[in-house]
């Protein structure tokens, strides 16, 4: 068996299950963030009128409407937390982070756990060796809160086999987009992907997590990379709790294999309408931008606060830009702070904004006319998304985002690299 | 279980965030419904009739997860969705919440709007009725079937929680080729 299917296994109590099988499982963790978590708790009580069975596995982070802009969303807020009171969940309240950042630093995602969530990019704990996938409000209202437990039809799984080493300026975000368009949008419908190769092997966690969180973009339920050492002292280091770093079988098999190397990749953007719609930076070079923004599930990291650093020495963003940058978790931030990033940031015209999710969405940074276009790290682009729908958003690397934020434009990031380390 | 129905036809990777805004999402049922895919064709969430069928193309649902997206087309009325394929997560809202759902290869090609569309979903087959064209969708798994008939999962949770806890499993549906996701 691989990963996940070992962990679906222990965790439907059975010794063995194959692709195509339907389980009912045991769920370790339920993330939800304060717009899933305010739908799933009013089919909870107006539908389901059970008790909650183990509050201690439910996690809500509000980090979409982390600065509430109207009355009827700090109403959401409110009775999302008056929901986690009556009922003894946790509660990570506004400014706390990103959803699924808060969720790994505070020690919920442990390898081989079952973690479920309304939030599509939820497969992304695959990175630490979970079994992770999105459900919707009627499997966390009807199944896991009373039950503690959800239904799956165990996977079939594709390995995805990465190799090569990236070209100066090129980062793993620009190989998640490019590899966004590779399998295709729908490409991949229902598998797991096992993220691998010596590619995968080489980088960091927070850089690994880049890879499992395009699984619902492909299509594919979830994602996973097989635990190794770093995962591991990743992990403790954040707790002692404790956990089974369950690995795939060497004689496990996929239902197919895809390979790619990224060596000879250059920096890459989706641009709008959708995540798929990936082209090199330099044949869309030169388009206005007003706005940009690290942050995002996937952006805002302390890797990508640093590769705008990088970039931004000795620069300025330019007049008529407003580069935002959202930190993805408190621990994030703190580190920045140490590092003397979030002075120079900000001397250089950067906005910081409260650790969340950012701007997905156009709930509380602001909307898009028509005529605008944002560059970010986010990992949507779907016209009217933020603002308008005729606004275009474009989705880079830190590297592209700060760049284009110095030209007013988008602008491949290499010129302002050479000579930097 | 049968759908017959006016056809109403959308495109390729259609988001939920398309069939009801984000920002919608708080907001009443009522309010949801009357703007559900108000970008791609406003007259939809007008003029649509109980019963009429909502045929769209690939990989339809994408994005979110939230279940609020296929409750407001329920809310509709429909009778069913039949798309070339569906997005996973949407794919597993539809039949939680008890709205049909057929993946079918090849419709969008063959039929057209207004046109009145008869759908059998327990064995897959769409007819066309002004073509008289006739379409082969993909078999719905048995437990997903039994999740249809009970009105959804919710009623049918407590059943499919206790037989795990009674140390049975859930072997429902077994090696059901395109069972959820």
């Amino acid at each position: 068996m691989n990963l996940i299917e070992k962990v679906l296994a222990k965790a439907s109590g059975k010794r063995e299950v194959t692709p195509g099988e339907i389980v009912v499982a045991d769920v370790d963790c339920l993330l939800l963030h304060d717009l899933s978590g305010y739908l799933t708790s009013k089919v909870f009580e107006q539908e389901v009128k059970r008790p909650m069975r183990y509050p201690d596995r439910v996690v809500m982070v509000f980090d979409h409407h982390f600065s509430p802009p109207t009355e009827e969303q700090a109403r959401v807020l409110e009775e999302n937390r008056a929901f986690a009171r009556r009922h003894g969940t946790h509660l990570f309240d506004c400014g706390s982070g990103n959803i699924h950042h808060v969720g790994v630093q505070g020690g919920f995602v442990r390898p081989g756990r079952v973690i479920v969530g309304s939030d599509s990019h939820t497969p992304v704990h695959g990175t630490l060796g979970c079994f992770a996938a999105g459900l919707g409000n009627n499997s966390h209202a009807g199944m896991v809160m009373p039950f503690g437990k959800a239904w799956f039809r165990v996977p079939e799984t594709n390995r995805i086999e990465l190799s090569g080493r990236h070209r100066p300026g090129v980062t793993p975000r620009d190989a998640a987009l490019w590899l966004t368009a590779q399998i295709g949008e729908g490409g991949a419908v229902y598998r797991a992907l096992h993220f691998a190769g010596p590619y995968i092997d080489e980088l960091g966690v927070w850089d690994r997590w880049l890879f499992p969180l395009i699984t619902i973009d492909v299509g594919a339920k979830c994602g996973f990379i097989d635990p190794d050492d770093k995962t591991v002292s990743f992990v403790s280091r954040i707790t002692s709790a404790p956990f089974e770093a369950l690995r795939s079988d060497s004689a496990s098999e996929a239902s197919a294999t895809w390979s790619y190397d990224i060596s000879d990749l250059e920096p890459q953007v989706a641009a709008s309408p959708t995540v798929g719609n990936v082209t090199p930076v330099a044949a869309l070079a030169g388009r206005d931008i007003q706005w940009a923004e690290l942050g995002g599930h996937g952006g805002g990291r302390l890797e990508d606060i640093r590769q705008a650093a990088k970039i931004l020495r000795g620069r300025r963003v330019a007049d008529g830009v407003k580069f935002n940058l959202v930190p993805s978790s408190r621990q994030a931030f703190a580190q920045a702070c140490r590092e003397g990033l979030v002075e120079e940031l900000f001397r250089a015209g950067c906005t910081w904004f409260p650790p969340s999710t950012g701007s997905n969405q156009a709930i509380n940074m602001g909307a898009m006319a028509a005529t605008e276009a944002m560059v970010s790290t986010q990992a949507r682009n779907f016209p009217g998304r933020n603002g308008s729908p005729d606004a275009r958003m474009y989705l880079a690397s830190a590297y592209t985002v700060a760049a284009s934020a110095v030209r007013g434009k988008l602008t491949d990031p290499r010129e302002f690299l050479a000579g930097v380390s | 279980m049968r759908a017959r129905g006016r056809c109403w036809k959308f495109g390729d990777n259609i988001p939920t965030d398309q069939i009801v805004r984000s920002d919608r999402a708080i907001g009443s049922m009522q309010e949801m419904r009357k703007h559900v895919l108000e970008n791609l064709n406003p007259a939809f969430a007008r003029d649509v009739r109980p019963g009429d069928i909502l045929v769209a193309g690939r990989h339809f649902g994408q994005s979110s997860g939230r279940a609020v997206a296929p409750k407001a087309l329920q809310a509709t009325g429909i009778g069913a969705v039949v798309v070339e394929s569906a997005a996973r997560l949407f794919y597993r809202n539809c039949f939680e919440i008890g709205l049909p759902l057929l993946q079918c290869p090849g419709v969008t090609a063959g039929v057209e709007d207004g046109d009145v569309l008869d759908v059998d979903l327990a064995t897959g087959i769409l007819l066309d009725e002004r073509s008289g064209a006739r379409f082969e969708g993909e078999r719905i798994d048995p437990f997903l079937m039994s999740m249809l008939r009970a009105g959804g999962l919710i009623p049918m949770a407590g059943q499919l929680a206790g037989e795990a806890d009674g140390g049975r499993g859930a072997g429902h549906g077994g090696a059901g080729r395109e069972g959820e996701s």
